[in-house]
């Protein structure tokens, strides 16, 4: 019964997802449900999950999404750890030999003081030497043969890939290519709509270009293009290497084989042999922020910091929109039996709530709905020029809505009245609990602050066969208090009547009793 | 879904002023070099390392059953050491679980039978999936989420993995565990 498993009680998103409350957000600008589906996702900040250094887009890019320091492991691609080993080294000589090795594991060990090494006239002293080993598979650097390091981060050599330089001048050209299309288009809008000066020019009078002004100081013409990096265009050949004759003579050994992830980690090369294998850098990780779709405010905006928990924006649906949680069912579920179930209603907010069930959708949708698309495809569709050129953030305004699916099979029987959940108050908890003696509607179990437990009476369907999951539905009507509005000349916050469509599994039908 | 209540009989567990409750079939060795910062429920059959060194546990800490808390060790050149071992406020260690990280912050959720390897660091927030195995010296950083595979997802912001309100979640989960948490009423007589 962890708070990991699945939730029985799922809220319908406004894009027609069904999700628990934990998944969902609530923009308080539209106001509105959203899931993960159904807004932009950004990268709000690049960091190694590893060391938890925080790397700025510009130098993650440059350092192709990988960490400098963390390297992964090429067989099962967990974290690689330094591990120290001293050698004894012979003064003014400057290979380290490897003949005796004195295992200390772990890098802050303190080096003891190495056996005399074969010469007794030198001086012995001893050397701190790193390699990077896998703690989950084993696999150390030395199985492939790289040599130790005398730092334990930084010095690891890239290996460089056969088609690095064909690669490397590929992209120069693609790069001088994209370049010279942009300079390109920029020059012909600036042809097509002249930049009226905002003072006069005197080149304009005396009939002096820019052009022959450079040409009278002796300094070079500005357009001369760059010359681009001359390619050739890869060749088809259709002679292929044939294959090594051991391939059909000796006995495949599987363990010296790479497996396809192991391939795939290294997509320069893919070996084929196990001793091939080569650490890999980490790959960095994203933190994310969210954004509305519909009206491009920020959702979730993460702290910075990768040590960091906290958020800048959060606008949790769990902290807006009343949360339903399921207690118990009264009986065990029956096919055409009536039943009921205990519900706990919690208001996450600062303000009362009014709260009704409902079985039909109120009827104020169509009109909300229209009200907020309009001026928004407007813009949209408005200033093409500049949609070209920021390609930064895409939005589209565009929102598939699906029709929820409407999955319950069990009416419920609609409450009496509306019953209303008061407000949150954190030191109430602390507080002495007294019943007040207070007229609840029958529905009503108990209230504790803004807590109310109710029984709601339902009827599994006729038709059910044992063993089917019995779903309830029903549109839970509320006031919402909106303490940010659109409009700026209103100060004081607005009350919603927000509804929001829940779907409870209360559980499997029983076979029915004889 | 509500979490049910728990019965425990009067005589099985030790309640203490600060609202620790430790079972009595436990096995607290050096006791003394256990600090439990109240309202951590110790379920019986489980294990804590305090002769190894000292553990430090934080607010409305779950211990399930029949899990272990062992402080890491590192091996020197000249022997080996133990560790201290931290864990933050408001976790919860599921049953069968073999703990030996070096810090564990806060709200983070480890599931039934996994092993945490020695001297992992578990940041603020995040998931250890049931069955899971961490080798050691792994770094787990917030909102991320260890699965069985051994493979790690999800990060701040990304709903799938770890809910984004992962703190309050965790927050309200051990709340109303030790809430639920409670004597075995006595028989009215």
């Amino acid at each position: 019964m962890s708070f990991m498993q699945p939730s029985p009680v799922k809220y319908a998103c406004s894009c027609g997802v069904l999700n628990p409350i934990n998944k969902l957000f609530f923009c308080r600008h539209c106001p509105k449900l959203r899931c993960g589906l159904c807004v932009c996702h950004e990268i709000e900040s690049h960091f190694c999950s590893n060391c938890l250094e925080n790397i700025p887009s510009t130098e993650a890019r440059h350092r192709k999404n990988c960490c400098a320091n963390c390297f992964e492991c090429p067989c099962c691609q967990h974290t690689l750890s330094a591990r120290a080993t001293t050698v004894p080294v012979v003064r003014k000589t400057e290979e380290p030999k490897d003949t005796k090795e004195g295992e200390s594991v772990g890098g802050a060990a303190a080096a003891p003081a190495a056996p005399a090494s074969s010469k007794p006239s030198a001086v012995p002293t001893t050397k701190k030497m790193y390699y990077l080993s896998c703690l989950s598979c084993r696999w150390t650097t030395r199985d492939v043969g790289i040599p130790d390091q005398g730092v334990a981060t930084g010095t690891w050599p890239d290996n460089e890939c056969l088609y690095q330089a064909r690669f490397n001048t590929l992209v120069e050209y693609f790069q001088a290519v994209v370049l010279q299309d942009k300079q390109e288009k920029m020059d012909f809008l600036r042809r097509k709509a002249p930049k009226q000066p905002k003072f006069p020019s005197l080149t304009d009078r005396t009939g002096l270009t820019v052009s022959m002004i450079r040409r009278q100081i002796g300094w070079t013409e500005k357009t001369l293009p760059k010359p681009r990096p001359v390619i050739t265009p890869a060749e088809a050949t259709s002679e292929v290497e044939e294959l090594p004759a051991e391939i059909f003579t000796e006995p495949l050994n599987l363990r010296n084989v790479t497996t396809i992830a192991q391939r795939h980690s290294q997509p320069a090369e893919q070996p084929t042999s196990v001793s091939k294998l080569y650490p890999q850098r980490r790959s960095l990780w994203i933190k994310r922020s969210l954004r509305c779709r519909q009206c491009e405010h920020n959702l979730i905006k993460p702290e910075y910091h990768p040590t960091s928990i906290k958020y800048r924006i959060q606008l949790f649906a769990s902290c807006h929109v009343p949360e339903v949680v399921m207690v118990r069912c009264e009986q065990p579920l029956v096919a055409g039996k009536s039943n009921a179930i205990l519900l706990k209603f919690t208001n996450p907010t600062m303000y009362d709530m009014t709260i009704s069930l409902l079985t039909d959708a109120p009827s104020e949708e169509g009109e909300f709905n229209a009200e907020n698309q309009g001026p928004k495809e407007e813009q949209d569709t408005a200033t093409p020029v500049i949609k070209g050129v920021n390609l930064a953030r895409q939005n589209s305004t565009r929102e598939v809505t699906r029709e929820v699916k409407d999955i319950s099979n069990a009416p419920i029987v609609p409450l009496e009245s509306e019953f209303v959940l008061s407000q949150r108050d954190d030191s109430k908890e602390f507080d002495e609990y007294v019943q007040l003696p207070t007229e609840e509607p029958k529905f009503i179990v108990w209230r504790k602050g803004n807590k109310v437990l109710i029984r709601l009476q339902f009827t599994p369907s006729e038709e059910l066969s044992p063993n089917t999951d019995v779903v309830l539905g029903f549109f839970m009507q509320y006031t919402y208090v909106n303490t940010v509005t659109n409009a700026s000349e209103k100060k004081e916050p607005t009350t919603h009547a927000l509804h929001s469509r829940v779907f409870i599994t209360a559980g499997t039908t029983e076979q029915k009793a004889n | 879904m509500e979490l049910p209540d728990t019965y425990y009989s009067k005589d099985e567990y030790v309640e203490t002023a600060s609202g620790n409750k430790v079972s009595r079939h436990t096995v607290l060795c050096g006791s003394q070099n256990i600090v439990l910062n109240g309202k951590v429920i110790v379920q019986s059959g489980a294990i804590i390392r305090g002769d190894l060194a000292n553990v430090r546990a934080g607010r409305y800490c779950v211990i399930s059953k029949d899990s272990v808390i062992r402080p890491p060790y590192k091996q020197f050149s000249k022997g080996i050491a133990f560790f201290p071992m931290h864990i933050g406020d408001h976790v919860f260690i599921g049953e069968g679980a073999v703990v030996s990280a070096a810090t564990i912050g806060s709200c983070v959720y480890i599931g039934k039978n996994a092993i945490i390897g020695r001297r992992c660091t578990l940041k603020d927030c995040c998931v250890i999936e049931d069955g899971a195995v961490l080798p050691p010296e792994t770094t787990v950083s917030s909102y991320m989420r260890y699965t069985k595979k051994g493979t790690i997802e999800g990060g701040q912001g990304n709903p799938y993995f770890v809910p984004a309100a992962m703190q309050e979640e965790m927050i309200n989960y051990t709340k109303s565990f030790y809430e639920h948490f409670v004597r075995t009423p006595a028989p009215a007589s």
